[in-house]
């Protein structure tokens, strides 16, 4: 046992060295230090100069581990890759570290702990001391990119930024660079949770959550109407801070998606690390588009849909873990195509014991909770998470007005999307809507040669600073539209016409939205029936124009609309106009209602060039008629029937016309207006042909067909029953066979 | 049998160099787990990317039944295979940084206080290697710590020691690792 004596002294030795230094580093007090020093080392100097060299090592060992510690630190991306994972040229820099020893200053600030780290950054409390002394939370950003591309983003937007000011959103204070070069943000320090942590740990009930979820979107709506979007909703970034045991929600991090996210399009969206721009499971399908170009509040509204969806259901509407697996390009196709399952759909998708935990942070039993969500929060969600953003709630006011409507028991505005939706976005789906932009940047340097190109990308640089300021008074102007389009909704819906056209007076619409044209069209109806012709004309003609703005323009019944209220405001030159834009709109591209379009073009006569010029639509009429009939959808070919006799009618061919006439009214499934529409036109042409009993005749079944429709009081009508607009149409074709017939005084 | 279970079973007999064998074939697994995870942290969250390899690696071999004896080995073996992979990577940027092929730091060049992190985690694990030789229980407290990123809570479980053991020989091996580093150079 030679060998073991030894080395147990020196074990004992090191023990004894390593006990007296723990003691002793405890010992604040230099000279209390020394004296417990003086009597644990009595007879062994060798002892007492090798704990007290450790002593003297300790601070500064501290300092040399938690420094070489930042370089471990560093998330997952610092960690090496396999050969080849790394993508090329375009891979921004990762290696900035973006870990700073606490206690180190930065700008203004000295770092007092670290707090937390998230996908783009390290987040450090810190103390900052002038011109205030006050705590703040300072975010380095991880992303390997141009520092001060960042912060010049920044500050085109520190405005827009100051302008905010609401209880529920996190201020950000300021933007900078470390020395080391990352660039860092500056921001009102929020303590607090993630929400969606924060509601399953206090067990919210679905009421709760939804009552915290509206404070966010009225804060969001708040910057929206600052001109600032969010761009990264998402639970990490609203955090829950209880004061006076209240949950407070607060949104952080505004801004700087904006200032980090730029040249999205040049970019991978996610970088050769698995680093993700925007967290997809929160991207609206226009970010995930990457057009870069073209975000505005609406993709906010999306996110909000889709932080609502996991508050409700625990899931995200597309898995975030199957969407990265998925890859890039099915990313984006699952974002921009694939509808999500409804929220109560998803839970009973989900295996029962997740399910029942689901509830139970809920304080709802399984079959209660899907109850409950089915129907209107279902819709609600939904809307918010359109594919197409004109489809979502305009404003996150009106998400949250939709909420409240919810909670308080009134029917909701989301309602399930129409037929002629989904004709719509047929349509647009068949479109090729492939990066445009990019064609465009490659034909000008084929075309122009490369110096030119870098001079326009030169002469861009400068604009930009300017546009960026346009963009965002823009983008403010269209909140406080949308804010309006939003009110005018709820006014409507609560039949409260005369104040939602008080807000539509003095607004111009810029961008095609479903719920601004469903109220131009209610107000303008509401208007029509009370027989205030101009405005009614006026309201139509922007509800065109919205429709317009939708680029397919199919909405080919609001041109029925229109027309009779111009005609009965009297103004002819406008009906001319009107109906020259119209053919001109359709006649390139006849759809299956080019009928609507030839009859409303010909409710006063026509000049030959006129009647030339509808030749296209009138083929297409004859032949969707024919169709229509064939396939035993008798109503729709009757409709058109009466398009062709009006046009057989101006062209002077009374026999054809008569023919046509004959033929709708022989149709059994009866509509009033059609059929009195039908029996005006007969007479008129009787009249012609010399059958002058005959055309009596059908002159007084018309008239009373349509008079005691007007007798008994005008409405909106159905599409079976008939519209305002189909009476409106019967009646000035009424009367001028009236003219004709009775007085000989018919417009030949 | 998989291969994964087979190489755990071995690390769990202590057999020598069987964590090397068992981290390439799960690190690529481990890294995209852990970056999905990453991805949807909050800030507030502190878990750490080692902390967070960890929990995937276990979630990816783990049954749950695995005895607390292999757990352990388990751990020392990912801090160790763990440590290789973190020194390879600061080795690789602090060669980067200085433009050339230099694979060993050559700290005589370099004023201490004015290494980047990266060399500063080199020149721990050479020391580190001096501590092995003569108190291997703290270097492997060292291990678990620096590398592993792991709590004294943690490391007390897997070593079977008390907390404050723990802390105390922390303290201990890092104020002797910086002299041996200021020595050397």
């Amino acid at each position: 046992m030679t060998e073991t004596g030894p080395q147990r002294n020196m074990k004992t030795a090191t023990q004894r060295e390593e006990e007296l230094f723990d003691t002793a580093r405890k010992v604040a007090s230099p000279a209390e230090r020394q004296a417990l020093l003086d009597q644990a080392c009595g007879g062994d100097p060798a002892l007492r100069t090798r704990v007290e060299g450790l002593l003297a090592a300790e601070a500064e060992a501290e300092r040399f581990f938690t420094e070489g510690a930042s370089a471990l630190n560093l998330p997952t991306d610092s960690l090496p890759f396999p050969a080849g994972t790394r993508a090329g040229g375009g891979a921004p820099r990762t290696d900035l570290p973006t870990e700073e020893p606490i206690g180190t200053r930065i700008g203004r600030y000295k770092l007092l702990e670290r707090i937390g780290e998230g996908g783009c950054g390290v987040v450090y409390m810190a103390e900052q001391e002038e011109p205030v002394r006050r705590r703040v939370a300072l975010k380095i950003i991880k992303l390997g990119m141009e520092t001060k591309s960042v912060i010049a983003r920044f500050e085109a937007e520190r405005q827009a930024l100051a302008l905010m000011d609401h209880p529920n959103i996190a201020r950000v204070f300021d933007a900078g660079a470390t020395e080391r070069g990352s660039p860092y943000f500056v921001m009102e320090l929020v303590r607090g949770v993630r929400i969606t942590e924060f509601c399953d740990q206090h067990r919210l009930s679905v009421r709760q959550r939804l009552d915290l979820f509206t404070q966010i979107c009225h804060a969001i709506q708040h910057a929206h109407q600052k001109g600032v979007i969010h761009r990264d909703i998402k639970p990490s970034n609203i955090m829950i801070a209880t004061q006076d045991g209240v949950p407070v929600p607060k949104v952080i991090d505004f801004g700087i998606a904006k200032a980090t996210e730029a040249r999205l399009a040049d970019r991978p969206l996610v970088t050769a690390d698995a680093q993700l721009i925007g967290t997809p499971a929160f991207m609206s399908p226009e970010q995930a588009a990457m057009s870069g170009l073209d975000i505005d509040t609406r993709s906010d509204i999306y996110s909000l849909g889709v932080l609502l969806y996991e508050l409700l259901t625990g899931k995200t509407p597309f898995d975030a873990k199957e969407l990265l697996n998925s890859g890039l390009d099915e990313m984006r196709r699952t974002l921009r195509e694939k509808e999500p399952p409804r929220p109560s759909a998803r839970l009973s998708a989900l295996p029962r014991s997740e399910f029942s935990k689901v509830a139970e942070c809920r304080q709802a039993d399984p079959a209660r909770l899907i109850w409950m969500l089915r129907g209107d929060l279902d819709w609600i969600v939904m809307r918010a998470l359109e594919k197409d953003r004109r489809r979502r709630y305009e404003t996150a006011n009106g998400l949250a007005m939709d909420i409240l409507r919810y909670l308080s028991n009134e029917p909701v505005m989301a309602r399930p999307p129409s037929r002629l939706y989904r004709f719509r976005k047929l349509v647009r789906r068949n479109r090729v809507v492939f990066a445009a932009g990019g064609a465009v940047a490659l034909a000008l340097v084929v075309g122009l040669g490369v110096s030119t190109w870098l001079f326009i990308k030169e002469r861009e640089a400068r604009h930009r600073a300017v546009a960026a300021e346009q963009q965002e008074s823009r983008l403010r102007r269209d909140a406080e539209i949308r804010e309006k389009i939003t009110q005018a909704a709820l006014f409507v819906s609560q039949e409260r016409f005369d104040s939602a056209d008080n807000l539509l007076k003095d607004i111009t619409l810029f961008q095609p939205t479903v719920e601004g044209a469903a109220v131009f069209r209610s107000v303008g109806e509401w208007h029509a029936l009370h027989h205030r012709w101009q405005q009614a004309a006026d309201r139509f003609a922007q509800l065109l124009l919205v429709n317009q703005l939708d680029g397919v323009d199919v909405a080919t019944l609001d041109y029925l609309e229109r027309g009779p209220a111009l005609i009965e405001l009297g103004d002819t030159n406008a009906y001319g106009q009107f109906r020259q834009e119209a053919i001109a709109r359709f006649a390139a591209s006849p759809g299956p209602f080019a009928d609507r379009i030839v009859k409303i073009s010909l409710l006063l006569p026509a000049s030959s060039r006129i009647l030339e010029s509808l030749t296209p639509l009138a083929e297409s009429t004859a032949k969707s008629e024919t169709e229509a009939d064939a396939s035993g959808d008798v109503f729709s070919a009757a409709w058109r029937s009466v398009s062709l006799a009006l046009l057989e009618y101006r062209r002077g061919n009374y026999t054809g016309a008569a023919e046509w006439c004959r033929r709708c009214l022989a149709c059994p499934q009866y509509n009033a207006p059609r059929a009195a529409t039908a029996r005006a036109i007969l007479a008129m042409s009787d009249h012609h042909l010399a059958r002058t009993d005959e055309a009596r005749s059908e002159l007084l079944a018309s008239r009373e067909i349509i008079e005691s429709k007007f007798r008994s009081g005008l409405d909106r009508g159905t599409p079976v029953q008939g519209f305002w607009f189909d009476w409106a149409f019967a009646r000035i074709l009424l009367r001028e066979a009236t003219a004709l017939i009775e007085t000989g005084a018919g417009a030949k | 049998m998989s291969e994964i279970t087979q190489i755990l079973q071995a690390v769990g007999r202590g057999e020598a160099g069987a964590s090397e064998k068992l981290l390439p074939l799960v690190y690529d697994d481990l890294r995209r787990h852990a970056a999905v995870r990453m991805a949807r942290e909050a800030p507030g969250q502190t878990l750490q990317p080692t902390a967070l390899v960890h929990e995937a690696w276990l979630r990816l071999v783990g049954d749950g039944d695995r005895t607390w004896e292999n757990r352990a080995h388990f751990f020392g073996a990912a801090a160790e295979a763990m440590r290789r992979i973190l020194i390879e990577n600061a080795r690789r940027k602090s060669r980067l940084k200085r433009g050339g092929d230099q694979v060993r730091v050559d700290i005589d060049q370099l004023e201490l206080a004015a290494t980047t992190p990266d060399d500063k985690v080199l020149l721990i694990d050479e020391a580190l290697e001096q501590l092995q030789a003569q108190d291997p229980d703290k270097a492997r407290i060292v291990v678990l710590k620096f590398f592993g990123g792991r709590t004294n809570q943690e490391v007390a479980e897997i070593m079977g020691v008390t907390e404050r053991t723990v802390e105390r020989h922390w303290a201990y091996a890092k104020a002797w690792l910086y002299q041996i580093i200021r020595t050397r150079k």
